[in-house]
This record gives structure tokens, sequence and C-alpha cells, in this order.
């Protein structure tokens, strides 16, 4: 089921001036519940636009956003209810720290919920977890913090008002390979733990087909391919037309199934191509 | 959101206005309210306003965009009209009467006039310094024309240099603004309800990330600057040379002209009201 979707959406910026950008072109899209989508397209493609749409950031110079089939714009007074329920961590969110610890940094969305001391705090720490921040951090200032340590911060500052969409634009890009999994392990911790659904806008293949259900592709203000990992990946060349590389492993797989060895199963992780080679090789001995 | 302000109205375009020199256009902006207030004659006001129009044509600049300068200024003028109108004496007798207040012919003539010059003024100023120019080709300009300053030791450079950072910076300063904004809001902060103390802690989370960014934005920037070798304005190059082209001469030249025919005509044509300059 799609707990959210966008119908013929299309988001114009500096309308009415002389610099008009189309960013969105009637995009219509659904996102699953429950699952991890991917959002992935060339620099410039719309995808942070598409963030800012779906938290009610912007609104849609034509078209529809749909939470669970209702429009949110339906009442706009209510636009900041939406918010605590779809939680946005946009692109470089370090800036957003203000306060003057990282404790009270993280507890400013809950506060802004009206709820309890005591729950802000257990909200607080368990989104610390889920971003792996060490604890000793927690008293620090948030301006003393590493680039790294400042992003996990902002991260879990959207945790801790756990939201049961949470998208986040590109949330590991300039981090190194560790800090990469890490955040990446932590979401989706978060995902299984609360059963929440998270659009995840990357540039990276690898991280797609390591932590996503679905892939949406955008290409230009619209959306290009939209399928299940394997689906988007088995379409390499025409992903390569618009500028995007599939996963080394994905290449290989394809190229193989395009000499005529017929593999099947996850053909974009390491261990999904070598399972379908080894049986394809066993296939082949018994008969 | 703020980044609808389109920043220092610049308008692009390739007319003939876009072309000129930046210095040009200073130069032509201030021999117009010259002009404007040397003359006095209906013809020359007459000729002034043709002139507006063909370089608002000329400019390819949208009516509605260049009017709307005018109507940030539109009470401001109709109150100076209104005291003109009404407190002018003149020697005549009144053309209109009644309760206390009595309107002679020269108080119309002269709230036309000064209707008619600012109106002109904010048109020319704005088509020739704003729509036209960029506002770093605007420091440029006057950077260039102020040099003869150096000699008495007026850091002029440093002057120019701190105007052009700054503007700069403004439409970085806006985005970063909308981007804080959208990312508190986001976590549901509430910028437009409660009372006037409850307001003003909600810009906090704002102006806190604000600041800290330019500061940072200052340092990086100051430590750019010295890796490059900045040293201040002595002995240095420009990457883009402002030149004088023969359109620059030519304008300069027709506007020139302009302004000599004003102050003839202002010597042989009947002038309405003499004492026009109590103002
Ligand atoms: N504030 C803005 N004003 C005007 N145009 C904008 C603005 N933000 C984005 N755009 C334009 O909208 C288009 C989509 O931008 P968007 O930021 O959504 O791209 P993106 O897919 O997130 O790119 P990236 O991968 O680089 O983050 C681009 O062409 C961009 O120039
Ligand atoms: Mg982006």
């Amino acid at each position: 089921m799609n707990i959210l979707e966008l119908r013929d959406v299309s988001y114009t910026y500096n309308r009415g001036t002389p610099f008009e950008e189309l960013a969105l072109d009637s995009v219509s899209v659904g996102f699953e519940k429950g699952k991890i989508t991917g959002i992935i397209g060339h620099t410039g493609s719309g995808k942070s636009t598409l963030t800012h749409l779906l938290n009610g950031l912007e609104k849609p110079s034509s078209g529809d956003v749909l939470l669970c089939g209702e429009s949110i714009w339906e009442e706009p007074k209510k636009i900041a209810q939406i918010r605590f329920r779809i939680g946005l961590v946009m692109q470089y969110p370090e800036y957003q720290l203000f306060d003057e610890t990282v404790r009270a940094d993280i507890g400013f969305g809950p506060r802004n919920m009206g709820l309890d001391e005591d729950e802000i705090a257990r909200r607080v720490d368990e989104a610390a977890r889920f971003a792996g921040i060490a604890p000793e951090l927690m008293d620090k200032s948030p301006f003393d913090l590493s680039g790294g340590q400042k992003r996990r911060a902002a991260i879990a500052g959207v945790l801790a008002m756990r939201p049961e969409i949470l998208v986040l634009d590109e949330p590991a890009a300039g981090l190194d390979p560790r800090g990469r999994t890490e955040i990446l392990g932590g979401l989706r911790d978060y995902q299984r733990s609360r059963n929440a659904t998270i659009l995840l806008v990357s540039h990276s293949m690898e991280d797609m087909a390591r932590y996503c259900d679905n892939i949406v592709v955008m290409n230009q203000g619209r959306i290009y391919v939209t399928g299940t990992v394997s689906e988007v990946f088995a379409r390499s060349e025409e992903l390569q037309s618009v500028g995007l590389n599939v996963p080394e492993i994905a290449r290989i797989a394809n190229g193989l199934i395009r000499r005529g060895i017929p593999l099947s199963g996850d053909l974009y992780t390491v261990e999904g191509v070598r399972r379908a080679i080894l049986s394809y090789v066993k296939g082949e001995c018994e008969c | 959101m703020l980044k609808d302000i389109t920043f220092g109205q610049y308008f692009p375009g390739q007319s003939l206005l876009h072309r000129l020199d930046p210095r040009t256009k200073i130069l032509l902006s201030l021999i117009f309210i010259v002009i404007l207030f040397v003359a006095k004659t209906p013809i020359a006001f007459l000729l002034m306003i043709l002139l507006t129009a063909v370089f608002v044509e000329m400019s390819k600049i949208p009516f509605g965009t260049i009017f709307k300068g005018i109507r940030a200024v539109l009470i401001l003028l109709l109150f100076t009209a209104a005291i003109n109108l009404f407190l002018t004496k003149g020697q005549g007798t009144p053309l209109l009467e009644f309760w206390v207040i009595k309107i002679y012919a020269e108080g119309i003539w002269r709230a036309v006039i000064m209707a008619v010059r600012v109106v002109l003024l904010i048109l020319i100023s704005g088509l020739f310094l704003t729509y036209t120019t960029t506002p770093i080709a605007l420091t440029d300009g006057i950077e260039s024309l102020l040099s003869p300053l150096k000699k008495i030791r007026i850091p002029v450079h440093e002057f120019a240099m701190m105007i052009t950072i700054a503007l700069r910076f403004i439409p970085t300063l806006i985005e970063e603004t909308d981007r804080v904004i959208s990312a508190q809001k986001a976590r549901g902060a509430d910028f437009s309800s409660g009372g006037l103390i409850k307001r003003a802690r909600a810009l906090i989370p704002i102006l806190v990330p604000l600041l800290v960014s330019s500061i940072k934005h200052a340092e990086d920037l100051a430590t750019a600057m010295e890796c490059r070798c900045y040293r201040g304005g002595d002995g240095r190059t420009r990457m883009v040379k402002l030149t004088y082209r023969t359109r620059d001469f030519l304008m300069l030249l027709f506007v020139l002209a302009i302004g000599a025919s004003v102050f003839v005509l202002n010597h042989y044509i009947p002038i309405l009201l003499p004492d026009l300059y109590y103002f």
C-alpha cells in the first residue's frame, strides 16, 4: 500500500520572474509503507525539491501530495502536524544545529511537539543511539563536534520526533565508508523497530543496493524509472544513458545474462550474484 | 519565500543600456538629475519625459517591473504634490476656493513639476543603475570613478572591495536563511504564533546558525584571499577591465546636448514660475 503519494506534481522556482526554473515536471509516484525507497538521479534532477514537497515545506505549483490518501494541504493550518509525521533531514543538515548542548538540540523537535520532559529525554537518548552519537558528546556544544558528528546530531534531531515516514536527503554524503555504514545501518534499525517508511536520497548505487527495497530514478525533473531494486538494476543501459552507474557487480551480472547465462535472484550484491552463479554452475553439472 | 525577492532587481538583457560602461551610466544618471533640477520650461520637461520613455523602451524591461519602483514611493509623491498644491500662494486670484483652501495656478504647476521630477528621477536612476547594471559592475564603476581620491589617501579600493563582498554575500545569506528556516520548520518550529517574547525567542534557532555560518564565511574568505596573496589595491590588475567605447561617448554627448538645450530653453522661453526654487 502507498502511504505517501505524489499525484501529477509540478514545481517551479521563482515563478513569474526571469529566473523561472521548472524543477519538477508532472511527477506521479507512490511510496510503499514499511519499505525503504531510494531516490537517485543526476545532480539537479529535482531530488531535493521533491523532499521539500513531501514534507510540506514547499507547496506544489500544481498537483497533490497525498498522505494515507489525503492531501497534506487539505488544511494548511495543520501542516505542522504533518511535519511531525513526515520527518525530513535536509541535504547538509549540519547548519541547523543551534542549541547550547547536543542534547538540547536533539530535543528541539520533540519540545515543539509539546511532549513532557521525561518523554523528551527518552526520545533524545533513543535517537542518539540510532544515529550513533557517543554518550559523552551529548553535553558538548554542537559547534565543537566534527563534521560527521554534527551530521549525526542533526539526523538524531529528526529521529527524536519519531516520524512514521522519514525522508533523508543524502544523509551519508561526504562521510567515510564506516560513517556511511553506521548511519545508514542505524536508519535501517530505526525503520525496523518502528515499522517506519524511509525515503533515502543518495548518489551511491552501492548504498541503494544494500539498504533499499525500491528505487525511484529521477532525470531532469521527471520520474525516469521506478521499481524494486532488482528491476531497476536490470536496466543498467538506460540508467547509464542518464549518467548513473549501477553497481559493478550488477553490471557483471547483466553482462553474463547478455552472453546467454541465465542468472536469477538478487543480482546487485556480491553475495547475491555469487549464489546465482554457484546455483547456475551446479545446475549445469547436473544435466 | 525569501528567495522570491530577486536580488538587486537586475534584469538580464542585451540592450544598449545593458552594454554601456557602468561609469557612463553613473555619469548619465548624475547629468540627468542636474538637468531635471535646472529645467524650468514646460518644453524641457516634455523633452525629458520623451527621453525617459525612449530609454525605457530601449532597455526592453517590462513596464510593470519598472513601475514597481514608483509604487513604493507613491504615497510620498502624493503627499508632496498635495502640499505643493494647497500651500503655494500665487499672485493672481485663486482658481478654486472653499473653506480655508485656496488653489492657485502656480500651485498646480508646481505640484505637477515636482511629481514629474521625482518620477523621472526614480525611473532614470533605476533604469541605469539597478535594472541594467549588476551590483558588482556598479561598484567597479564607482571605484573607478572615485579612484582620483586615492591621491589624497582615501582607501577607495578597500571601500569598493567591502561593498563588493557584502553584495556578493547577500544572495548566499538569503539562501542560507531560507535553508535554516526550512530545516527548523521541518523540526516543528513555529514562527508565527504567540506573543512578542515568544516570537523573538523563536528566532534564536535561525539567528544562531546564521551568525555561525557568517563568521565562518568571513574566516574562509579571509584565508582564501590571503592564500592568493591579496594585499589590497596597489598594483592589482583586473580580470574584467572597464573600457569606454564609442557608444559610451556618443551617449554622453547626446545627453549633454540635451542638457545644453534645456539650459538654452530656460533663457529664451518665458518661464512660468520664477520662484520655483523656494522649496
Ligand atoms: N532555490 C532555488 N531557486 C531556483 N532554482 C532552484 C532552487 N533550488 C533548486 N533549483 C533548481 O531546481 C532544479 C532541481 O534542484 P534540486 O536541488 O532539487 O536538485 P537535486 O536533484 O537535489 O540535486 P543534487 O543532487 O545536486 O542535490 C535544479 O535545476 C536547480 O537549479
Ligand atoms: Mg539535492
